[in-house]
C-alpha cells in the first residue's frame, strides 16, 4: 500500500516539485505584500477609529470597507473578477505571476484586521504613557504600540499565510499552477487519488510546520 | 515653574457639553510639592494632563519652565517632565532594566552611560537584584519602583504624579511616598500630586488646592510631617 503511494511519488516528482515550487512562489510574494500593506492599513484603520488618535471617519470606512467587501466575495470568483486588473498591471490575466494579484490583495485585507484586532489588544493607556515619556507619533508606533503587540502580530500573520496556502489551491484557475491546481487536475480529473493524498498530506505538513513556527516566535517574544 | 491663566476645558459626553475645569489660576513654585485633592469627577487629573500638554485648554494658557505650553512647543517641553500613573504603565514586553531605558531611547544619548544610569536608579529605588526580571513577576509596589525609576532616568524638572498609590496597599504607599520625598530633596525635582487620598497629601506636599466640580476652592498651606510607616496594628489602634 505504502509502495504504491511511494511509486506514485517517485513518478510524479517532477511535477510536485515544479507544483511546489509555484506554491511557494506565489505564497512568498503575497506574504511579503500582505505584510507590508497589512500592517500599513491596520495601523490607519487603528489610529483613524471613532476612539484612535487621528480620528476619520471617511479613511476609516473607505478602508474597512475595502477589507469587507474583499473577504465578502468568494475568493473563486474574486480571481474571475480580478483578470481585468492583472491584465492592467502585468500585462496578462493568466499565469503564476497573475495571481500573486488577488493573492496580495485578500491577504492585505486579512491581514489588515488582524492587525487593526491585535492593536485595540494593547493597553489603551499606552498613548498618554508614550507621551508623558517624551515620544512622538513614530516614536510610539516603534516603541511602545509595535512592542506590546508583536506576538499577536506574528500568530496572525502565521494565519495569513495558511489562509494565503489555502487560496493558493484555486489559483488553477488563471493558470496560476500550484499544489492545488496538480492535486485537482492530475490527481481528482485523472482519477489519479493516490497523488491527491500526497498532495492532501504535504499540504498538511507544510501547514502544521508554519504554524509551529509561528508558534514558536510568538512564544519567544512575548514577554507578558 | 507651573503656570495656568484662567484655564478652562469642556469634554463632550454622550453628545452633551460638559465644563469639567472652568477658569482655573495656579502657580506652582519650582522645588515645590504640590497636590490636587478632590473627589472623583472634580477634574484633578484633568489638570494634570493639561500640565503636561496630553490635552489642550479650550481657554486660558499654560506656562511651563517660562515657556508657553501649545502644540509647537508641548513635545519639546514635555521632554523636561515625567509622569507615575496610578496603573504604572509599564511595558510587560520589556524587562525591568528596557523599560527604566525606554525613555532614554526616544532621545539622543550614550546607551553605555544610560545602562549604568538605569542601574543606579534601580538601586536609589531598591530594584538593584531585578535588573533581567519581567514585569508580570513584581509585585504592585515593585512596578511603581520600576516606573519611578524610568521617570528619573531622563533627570526631569518636574514630575506629574496621576494617584500613584491608589493601588498598592499602606505599608507600599509609605514606600513610594518616601522616595518621591527623596527624590524631591535629592534632586530638587518639582512634584505635583493627584490623590483622593488626604493622608497621602498630607504626608507629602507642600501646598493643595482642593478641587470641586472644577473650580479651585481653595489652596491651602501644609506643614509636612516627618513620614512614619505605620503597622496595621498602630492604624488599627490609633482612634
Amino acid at each position: 500500500m505504502i509502495n504504491q503511494y511511494v511509486d506514485t511519488f517517485i513518478r510524479f516528482k517532477r511535477e510536485i516539485f515544479k507544483a511546489f515550487y509555484e506554491t511557494l512562489d506565489m505564497i512568498f510574494t503575497a506574504m511579503v505584500i500582505s505584510l507590508i500593506l497589512g500592517l500599513l492599513l491596520g495601523f490607519t484603520l487603528f489610529i483613524t477609529r471613532s476612539d484612535g488618535i487621528y480620528r476619520n471617519k471617511t479613511i476609516y470606512f473607505i478602508i474597512s470597507s475595502f477589507i469587507n467587501i474583499t473577504r465578502s466575495i468568494p475568493f473563486i470568483l474574486f480571481i474571475i473578477v480580478m483578470i481585468p486588473f492583472n491584465r492592467f498591471i502585468l500585462g496578462t490575466g493568466f499565469g503564476v505571476n497573475a495571481s500573486k494579484i488577488p493573492l496580495s490583495i485578500i491577504g492585505t485585507a486579512i491581514f489588515a484586521r488582524f492587525t487593526e484586532h491585535n492593536l485595540l489588544d494593547v493597553n489603551k493607556n499606552i498613548y498618554e504613557t508614550s507621551y508623558a515619556l517624551g515620544a512622538n507619533t513614530l516614536q510610539y508606533f516603534i516603541y511602545f504600540l509595535l512592542r506590546e503587540a508583536r506576538s499577536g502580530l506574528i500568530l496572525s500573520f502565521t494565519s495569513t499565510i495558511i489562509s494565503l496556502l489555502s487560496y493558493s489551491t484555486v489559483m488553477g484557475i488563471i493558470g496560476g499552477g500550484g499544489l492545488g491546481y496538480l492535486a485537482i487536475s492530475e490527481g481528482y480529473y485523472n482519477f489519479n487519488y493516490k497523488l491527491m493524498w500526497i498532495i492532501i498530506i504535504m499540504m498538511i505538513l507544510l501547514v502544521h510546520l508554519i504554524q509551529s513556527a509561528g508558534n514558536f516566535v510568538a512564544k519567544k517574544i512575548d514577554k507578558r | 515653574m507651573i503656570r495656568l491663566e484662567n484655564v478652562s476645558k469642556k469634554f463632550m459626553i454622550n453628545g452633551k457639553e460638559n465644563i469639567v475645569i472652568k477658569d482655573i489660576n495656579l502657580s506652582i513654585d519650582k522645588k515645590e510639592i504640590f497636590g490636587l485633592v478632590g473627589e472623583t469627577g472634580s477634574g484633578k487629573s484633568t489638570i494634570l494632563r493639561l500640565m503636561n500638554g496630553f490635552i489642550e485648554p479650550d481657554e486660558g494658557n499654560i506656562y511651563l519652565m517660562g515657556k508657553k505650553l501649545d502644540r509647537k512647543t508641548r513635545h519639546e517641553l514635555v521632554k523636561d517632565t515625567s509622569m507615575i500613573f496610578q496603573d504604572f504603565n509599564l511595558l510587560s514586553n520589556l524587562n525591568v532594566i528596557d523599560n527604566v531605558l525606554l525613555p532614554t531611547k526616544l532621545r539622543r544619548g550614550n546607551k553605555k552611560e544610560n545602562i549604568n544610569k538605569a542601574k543606579e536608579l534601580l538601586s536609589f529605588v531598591g530594584l538593584e537584584d531585578f535588573y533581567q526580571s519581567s514585569i508580570r513577576t513584581l509585585s504592585g509596589g515593585q512596578k511603581q519602583r520600576v516606573a519611578i525609576a524610568r521617570t528619573l532616568i531622563t533627570n526631569p524638572k518636574i514630575i506629574f504624579c496621576d494617584e500613584p498609590t491608589s493601588a498598592l496597599d499602606d505599608k507600599m504607599s509609605y514606600e513610594i511616598l518616601k522616595l518621591l520625598k527623596d527624590i524631591n530633596e535629592k534632586f530638587d525635582t518639582t512634584i505635583v500630586l493627584v490623590s483622593h487620598d488626604i493622608s497621602v497629601i498630607k504626608a507629602l506636599c507642600n501646598r493643595v488646592a482642593i478641587l470641586e466640580n472644577g473650580r479651585i476652592e481653595d489652596i491651602v498651606s501644609l506643614k509636612t510631617k516627618k513620614l512614619t510607616p505605620v503597622s496595621y496594628k498602630e492604624a488599627l489602634l490609633d482612634d
